[in-house]
């Protein structure tokens, strides 16, 4: 019960958090720009077109909404003191991060639908079809994408102690696991593919090495993820994939991303001492 | 049972800093017990420990009844806490504070009932509390630690950031929950409020409760002199061999033309204002009180060590004691 109480009034906090609206409204914008110009002198629109182009600005614009609407969750509590206040009732604080975890994932699973259902409205009045199956797999797949990103802030918050250091593992985050795996020749993947195939000559197939990019990064796995909405491929992954980085596998690689960041959070949150 | 009890309570941060030095000490139901010392000597550790805010490096706590640790949440269903260094959520209003805290502690209170015991206008409540003053935030903090009817209240420097009128209607909060039955127990650098309203006191320094017991035996196993001050016209020269040599008195000073008397005994002041009057004309009397300002110093100037109930020996620190006076004329 009281995870729901810590929930109840973090939702009351956060959606007077204007930042949270600001970059919301800005996926918002991109989302209203891609469905009206998609359209504009195209003689046969296509939905898919735009939700393809739609998950590709997501990718780096998803985890901001993400990170900044849930990395001061618990951190910035423990900075300005008022984290007393919710542990001198009887919350624990399991349901402490359990809570915001809730109500963090809340505010952006709303920000997202409301975009995508902004975008429904126009497909619906300026496209010739809303292709319904693949519109809803892509809003289920960007949500869970999104509340991954949630996961780790709110794991993040957890564990720091101050606002400063839960921006920096933010930041740092995002960089490590999308500028550092999505970048050709500078990535993380290069750096992996040089120690096991060139050092150490374990011939390491690409596959498995874009299979260890999927794990290090919920995007990654978020965009191999797409193929079980988009048909025929369109998402430019080839068909001839092996198992492990079919779109099922990517679905329970996006999943632990979820729960493990926030099984972290918990363990250390609760050993910290709360000065 | 007692409503707070540590045994061998301890916090060590990190290798160097012992924060809280097993700490044994009991507040009984029902009493107003104050937590002196000076900040700094591990007074809100311990408290934070009583709380589950810090974990405890050794010793255990019980309050209530209860473990401090493995029954965390059922103590802090019945207690009421006003954390110190606390702010309040910045973008909710004072009365959606009231109602979420109301709400958590599944009690019935009466958000306005609570508003009105603290004095926080009902307009006040309706603003977000980012725009309260150090004083209104204080007040309301400590409105949502009364809700609920608590059997023990725990704040923590309360009167920090209060005027002088605040800080004597909280005084005034604290007798009436006191007349209650509620125990309170909090803890303050700020004497005056001890005084005001302790049944008994545990002075805290450098880690370790140097001694607890109420304000009459502590000033009693003290045995601190008293002092008189006189403004005189002119010091004739005998004037301060004749004093020197009176029975009771322990020293004299001359500041110009102030003599000032340190007494063993209060009877001792009246002998030494006739023997000055007798020999000079008095301008001024200044007569100062055992303060407890004076008996904290007492106890918390450079002096770690010392254990126990208020019957160690002290006289051969008084000299050293840097006496803050309440004037009493």
């Amino acid at each position: 019960m009281s995870t729901l109480s810590v929930a109840k009034k973090d939702f009351l906090d956060v959606r007077r958090a204007k930042v949270v609206w600001f970059v919301a409204g800005i996926y918002t914008l991109f989302m209203v720009l891609l469905f009206y110009f998609g359209q504009r002198n195209v003689p046969e629109p296509r939905v898919e077109s735009q939700l393809f182009a739609i998950t590709g600005i997501g990718a780096l614009v998803i985890p901001l909404i993400a990170l900044v609407s849930a990395y001061l969750a618990i951190a910035g509590e423990r900075e300005s003191g008022s984290i007393k206040y919710l542990l001198s009732l009887p919350n624990t604080r399991r349901s402490v991060v359990l809570g915001k975890f809730l109500t963090r994932s809340a505010v952006v699973t709303g920000a997202i639908v409301f975009s995508f259902a902004l975008a429904a409205v126009m497909a619906l009045a300026w496209y010739p079809s809303l292709e319904a199956d693949v519109f809803a797999g892509i809003v289920a797949l960007t949500v869970l994408y999104a509340l991954t990103y949630v996961a780790v802030a709110i794991g993040i918050s957890a564990a720091t102690a101050s606002r400063s250091r839960a921006m920096g593992g933010a930041i740092g985050f995002f960089f490590v696991t999308n500028v550092l795996t999505m970048l050709p020749g500078f990535s993380i993947i290069a750096a992996f593919e040089y120690v096991f195939n060139s050092l150490l000559d374990l011939g390491v197939s690409q596959d498995g090495l874009e299979f260890i990019r999927a794990l290090l990064s919920p995007t990654m796995a978020y965009t191999y993820s797409t193929a079980l909405a988009f048909p025929d491929r369109m998402n430019g992954i080839p068909e001839d994939i092996p198992w492990y980085l079919q779109g099922e596998v990517m679905v329970v690689v996006l999943l632990a991303w979820l729960v493990v960041p926030i099984a972290l959070g918990l363990w250390r949150f609760g050993r910290a001492d709360l000065g | 049972m007692a409503a707070i009890q540590t045994n061998g309570l301890t916090k060590r941060f990190g290798e160097d800093i012992l924060a809280v030095d097993s700490l044994d000490f009991a507040v009984e139901e029902g009493e107003v017990f104050g937590f002196l010392g000076p900040n700094g000597a591990g007074k809100s550790t311990t408290i934070n420990m009583l709380l589950d805010f810090v974990r405890p490096s050794d010793g255990s706590a019980t309050v209530l009844g209860y473990d401090a640790q493995r029954e965390s949440e059922t103590i802090r269903s019945h207690i009421g806490v006003l954390p110190e260094g606390a702010t309040l959520y910045d973008r909710l209003s004072g009365r959606e504070h009231l109602e979420w805290v109301i709400e958590t502690k599944e009690t019935d209170d009466d958000p306005d009932d609570l508003l009105e015991k603290v004095g926080l206008e009902p307009q006040a409540a309706e603003r977000s509390a980012g725009g309260y003053s150090k004083g209104m935030q204080q007040r309301l903090g400590f409105a949502m630690a009364l809700a609920g009817d608590p059997d023990l209240l725990i704040l923590d420097e309360p009167s920090s950031g209060l005027d002088p009128t605040g800080m004597q209607e909280m005084r005034e909060i604290i007798a009436d929950e006191a007349d209650r039955g509620t125990t309170v127990f909090f803890s303050s650098h700020i004497l005056g409020e001890v005084e005001a309203v302790c049944d008994r006191v545990g002075i805290m320094n450098a880690g370790r409760l140097v001694t607890t017991g109420t304000l009459d035996s502590l000033r009693e196993s003290l045995d601190l002199d008293t002092s008189i001050s006189l403004d005189v016209e002119t010091v004739p020269d005998a004037l301060v061999a004749d004093l020197e040599n009176h029975e009771g008195v322990q020293s004299v000073t001359v500041d110009g033309s102030t003599i000032t008397a340190s007494c063993a005994a209060t009877p001792v002041k009246y002998d030494v204002v006739t023997q000055v009057g007798a020999a000079t004309s008095v301008l001024d009397i200044v007569s100062e009180d055992t303060s407890l300002e004076q008996l904290f110093n007492t106890y918390t100037n450079g002096n770690e060590t010392r254990t126990g109930t208020g019957e160690a020996d002290v006289d051969a620190e008084l000299d050293e004691v840097e006496t803050e006076t309440e004037v009493s004329a």
